[in-house]
């Protein structure tokens, strides 16, 4: 089976081999919770498609969205680490499918197999450069050039050109009350770049909405690209 | 939690919110539109663009009007005197 992870792909085929006989497949529905705060991390997911997102916590109920992953990466990135557990929150945002193994098991297998762990690391290296561009956003781009950057993520991990995010999830993903979502959107479809309906953004201008984007897109994704392969 | 509806009416047009927002009571709703005023004056200091004229309509789950918030009504007291001084 060709997998669609970009990270199962890049791996050499019999690397794949190895981790092959131990991945479940499994349906993603929108809302499983991968990892709570602070609670043992029992399997790695790896998003054949969908989105998953990692939220730093303020608090029981707040927080903000710090990270993504979906077909380009995993969910699980603290066992790959050593660390079996997080302050942070995952949880699938956008429904999708993916393979997922054992925790245990996938700790072993690391260890005997020195070229896999080599590229789960350096796809930790790449998502970290994503968390940094993701604080140089937070602190110096407005909501609107933040929100254009966000919907290019999600739309570099999918197919199509429409997203089914909520504008509840958007103003998690921003930090940001809800009305400022709806202004932002707003903001962009007024400039012709995507069209929104009721839980469903489609991105209609994608060059202009890079360029709109400015700093924060662009230099995580060519790092990404340079240390595992192919993101879009 | 009943639905509430945020719309924004930006002086020449109405914002719909499409989705609206489960809060706990109307309260909940005032305070999510000031907390966005908030923001949205913030954002209109850094950039140094305007944000307009503009409210705020929170709506029922039926979509009926129950409450204006005048972004104005986010502005610090401090400012407002200031303002009103000159």
């Amino acid at each position: 089976m060709a997998f669609n992870n970009r990270l199962l792909r890049a791996l050499s085929p019999a690397d794949q081999d190895v981790l092959r006989p131990h991945l479940r497949w499994s349906e993603l529905e929108r809302g499983t919770v991968f990892v709570s705060p602070d609670q043992p991390i029992t399997h790695v997911w790896f998003p054949e498609s969908g989105l998953s997102s990692i939220i730093a916590m303020a608090g029981d109920d707040q927080g903000i969205e710090v990270g993504l992953a979906g077909r380009d990466g995993l969910v699980g990135m603290p066992l790959v680490l050593d660390a079996n557990r997080t302050p942070h929150r995952i949880f699938m945002q956008v429904a999708g499918v993916g393979h997922s193994i054992e925790g245990d098991l996938f700790r072993t297998l690391l260890d005997d197999h020195a070229s896999i762990r080599k590229l789960l690391l350096r796809y930790v290296q790449a998502y970290s450069t994503q968390t940094t561009y993701t604080a140089l956003s937070n602190a110096m781009h407005t909501v609107e050039e933040r929100l254009a950057r966000w919907l290019l993520m999600s739309h570099d991990r999918q197919d199509d050109d429409e997203i089914p995010l909520t504008h509840d999830f958007l103003a998690l993903m921003l930090g940001v009350r809800r009305p400022s979502v709806t202004i932002a959107l707003h903001s962009l479809e007024g400039l012709g770049f995507i069209k929104a309906t009721r839980g469903l953004i489609v991105v209609r201008k994608r060059e202009e909405l890079e360029e709109f984007a400015g700093a924060g897109y662009g230099v995580p994704e060519a790092e990404y690209e340079r240390l595992i392969g192919q993101l879009r | 939690m009943p639905r509430f509806f945020l719309h924004i009416d930006d002086g020449t047009q109405r914002i719909e919110d499409e989705e609206g927002s489960k809060l706990t009571d109307l309260a909940s709703a005032r305070a999510e539109a000031l907390g966005a005023a908030r923001q949205l004056w913030a954002a209109a200091m850094l950039t140094g663009r305007d944000i307009g004229m503009g409210s705020f309509l929170i709506a029922n789950d039926q979509d009926d009007v129950i409450e204006t918030v005048e972004l104005d009504e986010a502005l610090p007291e401090a400012l407002v005197k200031r303002l009103r001084r000159r």
